[in-house]
């Protein structure tokens, strides 16, 4: 079966055009696959067309994988151009478009910004799904119910940390998110992604050390399962899927026409993901926008 | 209460589905509580929280899935879990291998079977090198079915091998029994008393084959792979094969099959053969009988006449054999069948060595036979898609299958040709091999049925006899069932050879009158 890659993560494709991509099929769901490369430990992943770009990500010319004759434990090689999965599934990576996740900066003018996360809260107290950081006012659990509580109660603790500025006891509170909710994603993970970028942003207001991204980034090794810890690790270094990077750059410089289908994609992601992520987002921006101005980084 | 606890290991779904299933899971009639959630430390805290956590639920890992079902009786909770195992088996829709431990690195697959002594691989040739030498590594003999090995990597593979006293067998080694197991293509065999060393697969079969119908048994078949007696090569794992079979207490006799081998190689092959202490039979297609003789090996023609020699070494009484002699009768029969303008065989294989074998044997009585896999350069077809005279095609060669299945597995391309030299009028016979056993399709003579009944119908209707020949390659111990296959055959009005060997000798004596 060959199989064209549409786009794929530039480091990913750089990665495979250098040197040899040995590895196995981690784990396999209807869109995605994931692969253990043993070079470096990582997770990467191949993505069906109806997905967006990401670290680590090669989204390939199929609506679904479910077809794909792969099974986890299938060995994987790549070299060049080419990236064969189990003994039959053959991906071009010839015609790939090679995707990078560049994160805006954080405005200069904030009202557009300030505005936009009024939105977004709106609509995600609106819209967003429950089961996660957002609960539901009829939860199908005592164990969703419990979640949901303890993942509001840490996330408003990480909150106020960061709202006093306080990078190291900021980190605490991340931790205590890491790997809560029962999903493949747990929520915790999901809104520290989202938390995470805002704060990897150029020119950002309220700069946290590099300690409370490398704190979260060791603790997901333990305390979550390998697919969020990678994501997690991306995030901490500013990388995410494409709609996330989108709906971070409406949110600063887009209109309200431009935001909304970026608002609707990410929530749109997974059970309760999307909706997890984007509360992360507000959290940090709020916070930012409290703090105002610039003053971390001098203008030039 | 009681609470039923489950968890299931290294096991990921995706957060939509596991969301699904719990709120299903909770709706279950009895259900007071059911959870489903990764086994992360923070989930065991909202566990413990709503006093769910159990000593088993403390040691899930981050990776693990837990699933916990709180219901009034244990039956209950237990009829939930068995409930909920039933929407975990509709989400993951029924995916491949969800029974089989499968271990991502050969490293992992040594380490975690430390009983295993050898590994089989099949994955892309261009990495399949490394794969091989991991496996040696790891002390592992190697089948390597894969084929686009360089000659460099598979004589350092031999080499290395051969310095730690393992069998290499490949690259593009397709046949093998090993302590009565069938590897990648073989056929069901007794156990026996003699050893075979191969490098070609057909052929090995053939052989294995033929020995279980004269009454004898196999102890090893041991493929080499067919660049193994090439100038390059060597033969280093031939003349291993051989020194392991002379080491194996339950081989008596050994038999060696090769295509033909080249002339430094044959002299060091059969220098082994004169130091062995136990017969060997030689069949080296169109070898040289002086020369094996000259070591004190037992020279064979035809793959048939290497089993009936390695029966008979080892023991068995050659008047009480079957040998299978050839028709005449029919072949009279057959010859005033065909018109004078059906002049010509057109052979078409699955196996090389049985196109080999029946070409080998075509050039013993015809000037004029071509093949794509013809030594003679004046005689290898330029076009492998037109027919000229006899004509032999190996369709399992690289010609054929570059980017295309075996037609052992699948058989469109070898029926469109089958289709296309029956329309020939200068065409008397139309031999084809069916070949069974492991790895081959499950029934080969089913697909290739319509059309031969279309083409039979065809040459009647334009007042000619065709005569189609088949080999059926098996054993009464094969699947598919070798007596059902040759019956569909004869059904359908196609003359069934016994061998390998008749079916050249028939196919070249019918067409002898009109030649």
């Amino acid at each position: 079966m060959r199989i064209q890659a549409l786009s794929g993560d530039a480091d990913f494709c750089k990665k495979l055009a250098s040197s040899s991509f040995h590895g196995f099929v981690h784990s396999v769901f209807e869109r995605t696959i994931n692969l253990k490369c043993l070079d470096d430990n990582e997770l990467y992943t191949i993505a069906c067309n109806k997905l967006d770009n990401g670290p680590n990500t090669l989204v390939i010319d199929l609506p679904s994988l479910s077809g794909m004759e792969v099974a986890e434990g299938d060995p994987v090689y790549g070299k060049g151009d080419e990236l064969i999965v189990g003994s039959g599934v053959f991906i071009c990576m010839r015609q790939a478009t090679k995707w990078e996740a560049h994160l805006p900066s954080y405005p200069c003018d904030i009202d557009v910004l300030r505005e936009n996360v009024a939105f977004m809260k709106q609509y995600v107290d609106a819209k967003g799904k429950t089961g996660g950081m957002k609960m539901s006012s009829r939860p199908a659990s005592l164990f969703e119910r419990e979640t949901s509580r303890m993942l509001n109660e840490r996330a408003e603790a990480l909150s106020i940390e960061l709202a006093k500025g306080n990078s190291e006891s900021a980190s605490e509170q991340a931790v205590r998110l890491v790997g809560l909710g029962p999903g493949l994603t747990p929520s915790g993970d999901d809104f520290l992604v989202g938390l995470c970028i805002v704060y990897k942003m150029q020119n950002i207001p309220c700069c946290l050390s590099c300690r409370f991204f490398e704190k979260v980034v060791e603790s997901s090794r333990e305390l979550t399962n390998e697919i969020s810890s990678i994501t997690l690790k991306k995030a901490a270094s500013g990388k995410v899927r494409e709609s996330l990077v989108d709906l971070l750059r409406c949110l600063t410089q887009g209109s309200r026409e431009e935001l909304l289908p970026a608002l609707e994609k990410v929530v749109g992601i997974g059970s309760s993901s999307g909706t997890d992520m984007a509360l992360g987002l507000i959290c940090g921006l709020e916070r930012n926008l409290e703090a105002g101005g610039n003053v971390c980084l001098p203008k030039l | 209460m009681s609470t039923k606890v489950v968890i299931k290991q290294s096991t990921y779904f995706d957060s939509v589905s596991l969301m699904s299933l719990s709120t299903k899971a909770n709706q279950i009639e009895g259900v007071e509580q059911a959870v489903i959630a990764m086994g992360t430390e923070m989930n065991k805290e909202v566990l413990k929280n709503v006093g769910l956590l159990t000593p088993e639920l403390e040691a899930a890992k981050s990776s693990d899935l837990m699933i916990v079902v709180k219901a009034a009786t244990e039956e209950l909770a237990e009829s939930a879990y068995v409930q909920i195992e039933e929407l975990f088996t509709k989400k993951k829709g029924g995916s491949k291998g969800a029974s089989e431990i499968k271990y991502p690195t050969i490293d992992s697959a040594a380490a975690s079977i430390p009983e295993a002594n050898l590994a089989i691989i099949s994955v892309n040739g261009a990495f399949a090198a490394r794969e091989a030498r991991k496996a040696l590594e790891n002390d592992l003999h190697v089948m390597l079915f894969s084929d686009n090995v360089s000659i460099e990597d598979e004589i350092a593979l031999k080499q290395y091998a051969h310095e730690k006293g393992l069998l290499m067998m490949g690259p593009d080694c397709g046949t093998a029994i090993i302590n009565g197991v069938a590897l990648c293509f073989g056929n069901a065999v007794r156990k026996g008393s003699i050893g075979i060393v191969g490098a070609s697969g057909t052929g090995s079969q053939e052989v294995s084959v033929r020995i279980h119908d004269f009454g004898g048994g196999i102890t090893q078949l041991i493929g080499t792979g067919g660049r193994d007696l090439s100038e390059q090569v060597g033969g280093i794992m031939m003349i291993d094969g051989i020194k392991a079979l002379e080491a194996d207490a339950a081989t008596k006799v050994i038999v060696l099959i090769s295509k033909p081998p080249a002339a430094s190689v044959q002299e060091k092959v059969l220098a082994q053969v004169k130091n062995c202490t136990k017969p060997v039979v030689v069949y080296f297609i169109g070898g040289d009988e002086e020369a094996v003789v000259a070591a004190g090996g037992h020279f064979a023609k035809t793959t048939k006449e290497a089993a009936l020699k390695a029966v008979v070494l080892a023991g068995a009484n050659e008047d009480e054999i079957n040998k299978r002699a050839l028709n005449w009768p029919l072949i009279e029969e057959v010859r005033a069948k065909l018109a004078p303008e059906q002049k010509y065989v057109r052979g078409l294989f699955c196996g090389g060595t049985l196109c080999d074998e029946a070409m080998y044997l075509a050039m013993e009585t015809f000037a004029d036979v071509y093949s794509n896999i013809q030594k003679n350069p004046d005689y290898k077809l330029k076009n492998i898609h037109e027919s000229k005279a006899h004509t032999y095609l190996d369709m399992g060669d690289d010609d054929f299958t570059n980017g295309k299945p075996h037609p052992m597995i699948d058989p469109s391309l070898r029926i469109a040709r089958f289709l296309q030299e029956a329309k020939d009028p200068s065409v008397g016979v139309i031999l084809m091999d069916f070949i069974l056993g492991f790895g081959s399709h499950e029934d080969p003579v089913g697909v290739m049925l319509p059309a031969i009944v279309e083409a039979k119908a065809q040459a009647a209707k334009a007042g000619r006899h065709l005569e189609i020949l088949g080999y059926v390659m098996g054993t009464d111990l094969d699947t598919p069932n070798f007596d059902e296959q040759v019956k569909k055959l004869m059904d359908a009005g196609v003359t069934i050879a016994s061998s390998s060997t008749n079916a050249g000798l028939l196919a070249r004596e019918f067409v002898v009158k009109g030649a």
